[in-house]
């Protein structure tokens, strides 16, 4: 319970402090994406965390969130597209 | 003089270097260019008097702005495919990690190629102007960042996931004379060159906007700590 309080906490206070800090004030839908990573995995950070201690998301929480979430080598631009060496 | 917030940031990144316990050296070295890439002397130059910058700079990405990951060889200092003589900039490739948001669909290309290069491409070249070294070295002709990201509804089941892409370049005059407010954005949109990519194909004339976006000056992932010796 306690761990599923913290998680939500969490994405919540992410997504308040995401869509606070844009800054156009002429494109509603952009102020509003607000997403970074996959959302919903963030809150496994806080879940590998002891109770009673403030959670703590380290860089390799990160990686490791972006490694489950990978969908797959995308189709992109080719650096021979764009620079010449 | 450049704006108190990135000189600041200029400062952090010089204090990367001061006796910090290194992090791990995979996630940062891979991202620099290899000297061997390089195809003139002038190149080979460039990389060969920055690296220690160029490090301390992808040191400061890697613990500093997790949200982004960098393309493997892609700091140091690229020549532009339309370039007629061997000028160099300053170059970093990042990929913005986020979700296929519905909300994000609606915008038409073209403004999510602006926005995304205003929020994001824009911050990386504040960053990049605050490597002094690098900035004041004659032989830099000015930035690049190339921006990409998962295209919205690109995720279809059984099919290949694409990325937009934007690279942007500006010369050096141009960007600091932007960051210093002696120009505006919509000055520094007729001075930038870009080329737009969906997946690989090339979206010639796509028009770009460039506004003021500080969303990458103050954003924070919550309760992140940086790796053991990074201060952000």
């Amino acid at each position: 319970m306690r761990r599923g309080v913290i998680g939500s906490t969490f994405v919540l206070l992410a997504a308040t402090i995401a869509s606070g800090c844009a800054t156009s004030e002429e494109w509603a839908e952009w102020r509003s994406h607000s997403s970074h990573f996959a959302s919903g995995q963030h809150a496994t950070f806080s879940l590998k965390n002891r109770e009673g201690t403030a959670p703590r998301v380290a860089r390799s929480d990160i990686e490791a969130a972006r490694s489950e979430n990978w969908w797959g080598k995308a189709i992109t631009v080719s650096p021979d597209q764009i620079f010449q060496n | 003089m450049v704006a108190p917030r990135w000189a600041a940031a200029g400062l952090l990144v010089i204090a990367l270097g001061a006796g910090v316990v290194p992090a791990p050296a995979g996630p940062i070295d891979d991202k620099l260019i290899p000297l061997e890439r390089y195809a003139t002397p002038k190149a080979r130059a460039l990389g060969s008097a920055h690296q220690p910058h160029l490090y301390k700079y992808s040191e400061h990405i890697y613990g500093c702005l997790p949200w982004l990951d960098v393309q493997k060889a892609s700091i140091g200092f690229q020549r532009p495919k339309f370039a007629e003589g061997d000028d160099r900039y300053f170059s970093t490739w990042i990929i913005v990690d986020q979700k296929d948001d519905p909300e994000f669909a609606k915008i038409p290309q073209a403004r999510r190629m602006s926005a995304m290069f205003s929020r994001f491409g824009m911050d990386l070249m504040r960053r990049m102007a605050t490597v002094h070294d690098v900035v004041t070295d004659d032989n830099v002709s000015g930035f690049s960042v190339v921006t990409s990201w998962l295209k919205p509804g690109s995720l279809a089941p059984g099919g290949q996931p694409v990325n937009e892409s934007i690279a942007v370049f500006v010369d050096k005059k141009s960007a600091l004379d932007y960051m210093e407010k002696r120009i505006t954005a919509a000055d520094l949109t007729t001075k930038a060159r870009w080329l737009a990519f969906d997946g690989q194909k090339e979206l010639p004339n796509l028009p770009l906007e460039i506004w003021d976006d500080f969303f990458m000056a103050s954003f924070k992932v919550p309760n992140y700590e940086p790796p053991p010796g990074i201060t952000c």
